[in-house]
């Protein structure tokens, strides 16, 4: 499967896909983008099956592309990889639309769980 | 609601997951950075954008810190460490562990906080905010070992 990964921070982008190997879902298609902005061009030009979204992000915030994507009919897979790990930001990112949040700093285990919930 | 002073169990499983390596933490008696030491400064904020706490870490901590988590080799972080300033590589690896370390402040009941900027070790930093590690009062010393990389020094100071 393709997945897209929006973190700003290029080191995290490099853990998420390490993490993704360790836990079993090595050999994926990997696109990935800076911003929420560059997430949002890149979900209608490649057509991911799954993004994988930091929170915080300069441009547009991770939140912000969901409601974006959801708005514009999109139903891609969609699940946070934040430190923002708290019972409010989780319900806000459940009723956005988001299938999972999963809160750094994580175990491959946790992705794995996460994962084996939308692949 | 009150700031939450991290406790070192807190900060001993953070940095364990977040560098997938063993990190050994022990008391250190305050640090207080002079003038001319190179240290890493973390500003943290509230919902208001006020300063609420900093986290400093001496040269040692930041650049075995940086390397761990971009599994940079460890003659990468001696390196920066002989040459008395962070890459920018490094600098970077350590803004996402400082970013990512947030969340331990972030416990039931306490306000909100978050990463607001890192002045990296070895660039010159405002004498204002080199005061604000020297505050006495809730904050926590340790001395960090990294497996297979170091030890060095981090302060995490409610200010």
């Amino acid at each position: 499967m393709k997945i897209l990964i929006a973190d700003d921070s290029r080191v995290m982008r490099q853990i998420v896909v390490r993490t993704l190997r360790q836990a079993g879902h090595g050999g994926h298609d990997i696109v990935e983008a800076e911003n929420g902005k560059q997430a949002l061009e890149l979900v209608q030009s490649e057509q991911p099956d799954l993004v994988l979204s930091d929170w915080n992000m300069p441009e547009m915030t991770g939140i912000d592309c969901l409601s974006a994507l959801r708005a514009s009919g999109s139903t891609v897979k969609f699940g946070f990889v934040t430190s923002e790990g708290s019972d409010e930001m989780r319900e806000r990112a459940a009723a956005a639309g988001a299938a999972f949040l999963i809160a750094k700093p994580f175990t491959p285990e946790a992705f794995d769980d996460a994962l084996r919930s939308v692949i | 609601m009150a700031i939450h002073l991290p406790q070192p169990k807190q900060l001993k499983d953070l940095l364990t997951d977040l560098l997938g390596r063993d990190v050994t933490l022990s008391p250190s008696t305050p640090y207080a950075p002079g003038l001319d030491e190179a240290t890493s400064i973390a500003l943290y904020v509230d919902d208001h954008l006020n300063i609420v706490a900093v986290i400093a870490c001496d040269l040692p901590f930041s650049a075995h810190a940086g390397a761990a988590i971009g599994l940079v080799p460890p003659g990468g972080a001696e390196a920066a460490i002989d040459d008395g300033k962070l890459t920018d590589t490094l600098a970077e690896n350590l803004y996402e562990v400082l970013n990512i370390g947030a969340s331990v402040f972030n416990v039931e009941g306490a306000d909100h906080v978050k990463l607001h900027a890192l002045h990296p070790a070895g660039m010159p930093t405002d004498p204002m905010l080199r005061l604000r590690v020297l505050t006495l009062g809730r904050r926590e010393d340790l001395a960090v070992d990294i497996a297979g990389y170091g030890a060095g020094r981090l302060s995490v100071v409610l200010t």
